[in-house]
């Protein structure tokens, strides 16, 4: 058994707002092993940025707390990398200087910086592309772009925020599986939040299902993995088991419909 | 390519239409040179007063504007950070700025020749006056406007404080300060003639105020002939060409005509 890397205890927030306190999330358990893939699925407004944000330092819990490798987190850091919902990468840095961002940050040696990014760079499908600006890229590039800026720096922990949600269908499908892919080489402790039942199990090694709001965690499954390496959609579809699952989390799902 | 030659050549094509109809007006009706001068007497005078004043205006000039708005933009994208990235400071300055924005310079002239006597302190300390109020407040909406998610981005990837500044803010409000900076030249020119018409003894604004007291419009024209001129060549060949390179290549503003 991996050890427990973070550790989310009696977390609840509220935000501030001119009407007093909104309450954001119920109360929230949630422990996150070494190396393992936790995806959360919930409806909409039920709180998963706010657990997402508070994880990776950028809010402070109004109560309960987040430990992560067993010291309480208290601001942002490069071992807790995020890729965000919204684009999120600088528009005027091209595509290598946005990826090498955070080994710049790390001060990396400039060979070992342009190894790393050149096999993220080829890992993520983004040969050719070097020299361009983001918006000179597809929406679909771009985020392969976060992804890989992410994984660059090196962090343990990768925490992501709805990344496929502006990607078309038929390229969401190609990157879901290259980001399995890619946790399942390098061995990260990724906790993935999604609204799509489809994409929590496809990716999770876990999942977690969230009541609407203010949202706690309703239901734990596990997702059985067999074989090395990522999933790949025509597998997933075809097996069973993965369907039993899908569908189980679908009728949790559906009962928090808002 | 043809393309590109046109578009280099097409923006200057409506002034070279106002000097067309002046020249055609002039021939028909042939009024006072004191009311209208003719193109080609303008022309001649040029190149008369090339001969003579005309450098050392020029270069006082120049280095009053230059002087006093780089002093503008300086202090103006420097206090514009800090006012932009701390909320309070903003809130605390605010009603000053307003207050002191909406004093024209002029109001302060006959104080500041008291303060600072005639001369190139006086026209600098004006041009400062415009062009800092202009880049201050467009330095500090374009960096409330940068986008949280890109700072949150790079703090997560361990960036400092300092390092979210430099790689985020900065670039990020580059669009507004540019923009600043544009519009703070070309008001910066027209506190710098007011300045000279009273402060000072030499400039271009003096070489004007010497046209007047002769009535001679046709010194008068050549001057605001030279002075649209160089603001015109000024933001063509210095600010346009800095605004390609940076917020246009990055997607920020959509490109203009002439790639
Ligand atoms: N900055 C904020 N101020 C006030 N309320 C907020 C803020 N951010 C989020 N909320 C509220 O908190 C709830 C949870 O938001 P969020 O975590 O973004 O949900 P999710 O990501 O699951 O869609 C929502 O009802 C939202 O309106
Ligand atoms: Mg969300």
């Amino acid at each position: 058994m991996s050890a427990d890397k973070i550790v989310v205890s009696g977390f609840r927030h509220y935000f501030q707002s001119e009407s007093g306190p909104v309450q954001a999330t119920g109360v929230i358990d949630v422990t996150i092993r070494e190396g393992e893939v936790v995806t959360l699925v919930g409806p909409s407004g039920c709180g998963k940025t706010t657990l997402l944000k508070a994880i990776a330092g950028f809010i402070n819990p109004s109560e309960g707390q987040i430990l992560c490798d067993g010291h309480q987190v208290r601001g942002p850091g490069r071992e807790r990398g995020v890729v965000f919902q919204e684009l999120a990468i600088l528009p005027w840095r091209t595509v290598r200087r946005n990826i090498a961002h955070g080994l710049e940050i790390a001060r990396v040696p400039k060979p070992e910086r342009d190894r790393t990014v050149d096999r993220l760079i080829g890992l993520m499908g983004l040969v050719g592309f070097e020299d361009r600006y983001p918006h000179e890229l597809s929406g679909g590039m771009r985020q392969r772009v976060a992804v890989a800026r992410t994984w660059a720096a090196d962090p343990a922990v990768i925490l992501m925020d709805e990344p496929f949600a502006a990607v078309d269908a038929m390229t969401r499908l190609t990157l879901q599986e290259e980001l399995g892919r890619l946790c399942a080489t390098t061995h990260k402790t990724v906790f993935f939040i999604t609204h799509s039942v489809e994409e929590a199990v496809f990716l999770g090694d876990r999942v977690l299902v969230m009541t609407k709001r203010p949202g706690t965690i309703k239901a734990v499954l596990d997702v059985p993995r067999h074989g090395k390496g990522g999933r790949d959609w025509d597998s997933f579809t075809g097996d069973p088991e993965m369907r039993a699952i899908s569908e189980q989390v679908m009728h949790l799902v559906h009962a928090e419909r808002v | 390519m043809m393309r590109r030659l046109i578009w280099r050549i097409l923006p200057y094509a409506p002034a070279l239409l106002i000097l067309f109809v002046w020249w055609v007006y002039w021939t028909i009706k042939q009024p006072p040179p004191s009311v209208i001068p003719a193109i080609t007497d303008v022309i001649k005078t040029g190149f008369e007063l090339a001969g003579g004043r005309l450098g050392t205006d020029f270069l006082a000039s120049m280095s009053r504007l230059l002087g006093g708005a780089a002093f503008g933009m300086i202090t103006g994208v420097i206090a514009g950070f800090i006012a932009g990235l701390y909320r309070p400071i903003a809130t605390f300055f605010n009603p000053l700025v307003v207050f002191f924005n909406a004093i024209s310079g002029i109001v302060w002239l006959p104080l500041v020749i008291g303060w600072l006597g005639i001369g190139n302190a006086l026209a600098i300390f004006l041009i400062w006056n415009t062009v800092f109020f202009i880049v201050f407040q467009n330095t500090v909406l374009g960096v409330q406007l940068v986008p949280e998610v890109l700072e949150l981005g790079v703090r997560s990837l361990g960036g400092s404080r300092w390092e979210t500044i430099r790689s985020v803010t900065l670039p990020g409000a580059l669009p507004y300060i540019l923009a600043g900076f544009r519009s703070g030249l070309g008001f910066g020119w027209r506190a710098l003639i007011a300045a000279e018409l009273v402060g000072a003894t030499t400039g271009l604004g003096q070489l004007i105020f010497s046209g007047s007291e002769y009535h001679r419009a046709d010194i008068i024209i050549f001057g605001a002939l030279l002075i649209g001129g160089i603001a015109m060549l000024m933001d063509r060949w210095l600010l346009v060409p800095i605004e390609r390179r940076t917020v246009q290549r990055w997607g920020l503003v959509a490109p203009d005509r002439r790639r």
